[in-house]
């Protein structure tokens, strides 16, 4: 959810609830001020009544009766001074429903003489009244609502531009090119404090890929002539002789790590490299000659393992890319498909128009098949560093081929899909065409 | 012959020059490009092994001295960089090789001879070893002068083991140079002792004394002795 619509959510939601507060507080505060304001009104004809009936004699008919209806009827004796008022319905002469009315009925002794005086007065209808308030305040509260909804949209979407504009930048960052984020100024200084602590830190992370990039590079290099002299030596070592067995033995194992720490080695330079765009050039590369080359350089090791060799490969299928690393993906995934394969079984290769697929038979995986490209992850295979995948996925990523893992019936297969416009069409259909 | 090696690294430099001393070559040495200038120019080398990161300079620089004058000197360059631009580089101004550290010092002897032999095109340069004789481009050897096919593998096995006579060969390193890259195959050693065996068998079958001899937790070697 956006941070517009949850504020807007919560904004609406505590408008509407005091809102429906205040309404009914309103209410019910105007109807009893009506209420009171009619007693007060009757108070104050009772006392206009008296008035008129002590200073006049006798009783003057009222021409017209515009608004209370005033009965005075003598009495015999005054009993009480108790004023009764209650509220009932009655019929209206006029409208002919039945109304609200307030009725005040009190005695009054004038002069000697004793009077029982009812006033009747239409009271609003309470109802009515009540609905009508109610309404005109949620009227009022959607208008306000809904201006404020459609405003704070606006000036949000103003005064956040800054902010999304930061998101965009952040998700075009990439840190292999570590190019520097530049971050436009803003008038509100929150988003530039954001901006520039984003920069510094964008700055501080691409500073240290960069390094941990150089590290490993530099590392890689100057590990090779210490392990060239080591190497030189254990080989001088194994000229001399009377070596027994036992030294023998320890110079082979030397031997042995020697060549795993060189070919760790030149791979996590080959990865680094490719990171650093060493390999950018492109040409257009018959794959098809290429495969067949490489099948028959690894014939001994494919034969001598019983595989069966199937292939379906088109050898018109031209691809733009940098050759080094189309013989490392295929070697790579070659050798991969041959080694880690089962005696008698099956090494499967195609090459279409759409995609390369390398397949072998072999026994599930003992780890995720997604994680089969990751660096040093080669689940229970000893003899493996881990690192011909790794570098199989960086070479297509940095092609822009997307390469799949899947496991089918006894099948490893790994399918690098090519961009269509990375392929070349058949040069002698073109020239059929013509 | 004649051989001069650059290599700023003098334990490294120390190696290759006792073992290729003892592979009967004539070894001078330069730890830095002034040394290697100065020594190029007072003497005529058949080899030089070059390593391009000096102290002083890139060592491709001293290809360029090289060509100033007319010369015959074949030249390998050695590099911690396996870097397909800096190969390229040093092939396409005049090197003859290119091998990365860390190789195997019987490889290098390898090519420092097959680069030698490349250069100096003085007739047919047959290798002779007691009754064989052996030529680098034919897939075949002469056993008393009776000829013998061999496979490629096999040839180059061969070769491999004529360059370095004598000296003990690990199993790694002939993996290394007969399948390259593909050397880590894991039955890449059962591969190399067939070859080994099917190599002897036709040496031995045609009336050749067998040269080829087992080492044991290590490799072979190729020797009358």
């Amino acid at each position: 959810m956006k941070l517009l619509n949850l504020t807007n959510r919560y904004y609406i939601a505590i408008a509407v609830g005091l809102l429906l507060v205040s309404s009914l507080f309103l209410a019910y505060r105007v109807l009893y001020l009506v209420d009171q304001e009619i007693s007060e009104h009757m108070l104050y004809e009772k006392q206009l009544i008296e008035r008129q009936l002590k200073n006049q004699k006798q009783l003057q008919r009222i021409p017209i009766t515009l608004g209370d209806k005033i009965h005075i009827v003598p009495i015999d004796k005054f009993t009480t001074f108790k004023v009764q008022v209650k509220d009932t319905l009655m019929a209206d002469a006029f409208e002919g429903i039945r109304l609200p009315f307030r009725i005040m009925t009190y005695e009054q002794q004038i002069n000697k003489e004793a009077y029982r005086i009812t006033l009747t007065h239409r009271l609003t209808e309470n109802e009515s009244l009540f609905y009508g308030i109610i309404f005109s305040v949620i009227l009022v509260a959607v208008d306000i609502i809904a201006c404020f909804y459609f405003l704070n949209r606006w000036f949000s979407s103003k005064i956040w531009r800054p902010f999304y504009r930061a998101i965009n930048i952040l998700k075009n960052f990439d840190l292999q090119h570590g190019n520097k984020i530049l971050f436009q100024r803003s008038t509100v200084d929150e988003f530039n404090t954001l901006n520039a602590e984003l920069t510094r830190l964008t700055g501080k992370v691409a500073r240290d890929y960069r390094n941990l990039k150089e590290f490993t590079e530099n590392m890689s290099h100057e590990t090779q002539t210490p392990l060239a002299i080591i190497r030189s030596k254990l080989e001088l070592l194994l000229q001399s002789e009377n070596l027994t067995d036992e030294q023998v033995g320890h110079i082979r194992s030397i031997l042995d790590s020697v060549s795993r720490l060189s070919k760790m080695n030149k791979s996590l330079i080959l990865l680094t490299r490719i990171e650093n765009e060493q390999y950018a050039s492109e040409e257009l590369m018959a794959l098809g000659p290429v495969l067949i080359k490489h099948l028959k350089d690894l014939d001994l090791f494919i034969s001598s393992r019983d595989l069966k060799l199937e292939t379906q490969i088109n050898e018109d299928i031209n691809l733009r890319i940098n050759p080094h690393l189309a013989e490392i993906l295929i070697t790579n995934l070659l050798s991969n498909a041959i080694k880690y394969n089962i005696p008698g079984g099956v090494l499967r290769v195609e090459l279409t128009r759409e995609y390369l697929r390398i397949a072998n038979s072999g026994k599930p995986l003992t780890l995720p098949g997604e994680q089969v490209f990751e660096r040093f992850k080669r689940g229970d295979i000893l003899d493996s560093m881990g690192l011909g995948l790794a570098i199989v996925k960086k070479i297509c990523d940095h092609c822009h081929c997307f390469i799949e893992y899947g496991f089918k019936s006894e099948l490893h297969s790994f399918t690098v899909y090519f961009q269509p416009q990375k392929v070349v069409a058949p040069i002698r259909e073109t020239i059929l065409l013509k | 012959m004649k051989v001069l090696i650059v290599e700023d690294e003098t334990d490294l430099l120390q190696s290759i020059m006792a073992f290729l001393k003892e592979s009967g070559m004539n070894c001078e040495q330069a730890v830095n490009l002034a040394e290697a200038i100065e020594k190029i120019n007072t003497h005529t080398f058949d080899c030089i092994v070059l390593d391009i990161g000096l102290p002083d300079g890139n060592g491709l620089r001293l290809i360029e001295e090289l060509q100033k004058k007319e010369h015959q000197t074949g030249i390998v360059i050695v590099s911690a960089r396996n870097a397909l631009d800096d190969r390229l580089k040093g092939l396409n101004i005049g090197a003859d090789d290119y091998i990365t550290k860390p190789f195997y010092m019987p490889e290098l002897s390898a090519r420092i001879k097959s680069v030698v032999r490349r250069r100096s095109s003085q007739g047919k340069n047959e290798i002779i070893f007691h009754e064989l004789r052996v030529f680098p481009e034919e897939m075949l050897m002469y056993i008393n002068d009776k000829s013998v096919s061999l496979t490629r593998k096999e040839h180059e096995l061969l070769m491999y083991m004529l360059s370095n006579q004598s000296k003990v060969l690990t199993k790694e390193s002939i993996a290394e140079h007969l399948w390259g890259d593909h050397a880590d195959m894991a039955d890449s050693f059962d591969f190399i002792y067939s070859h080994i065996k099917n190599l002897r068998k036709k040496i031995t079958d045609n009336g050749g004394r067998d040269y080829l001899k087992s080492v044991y937790g290590v490799g072979y070697k190729f020797s009358a002795e």
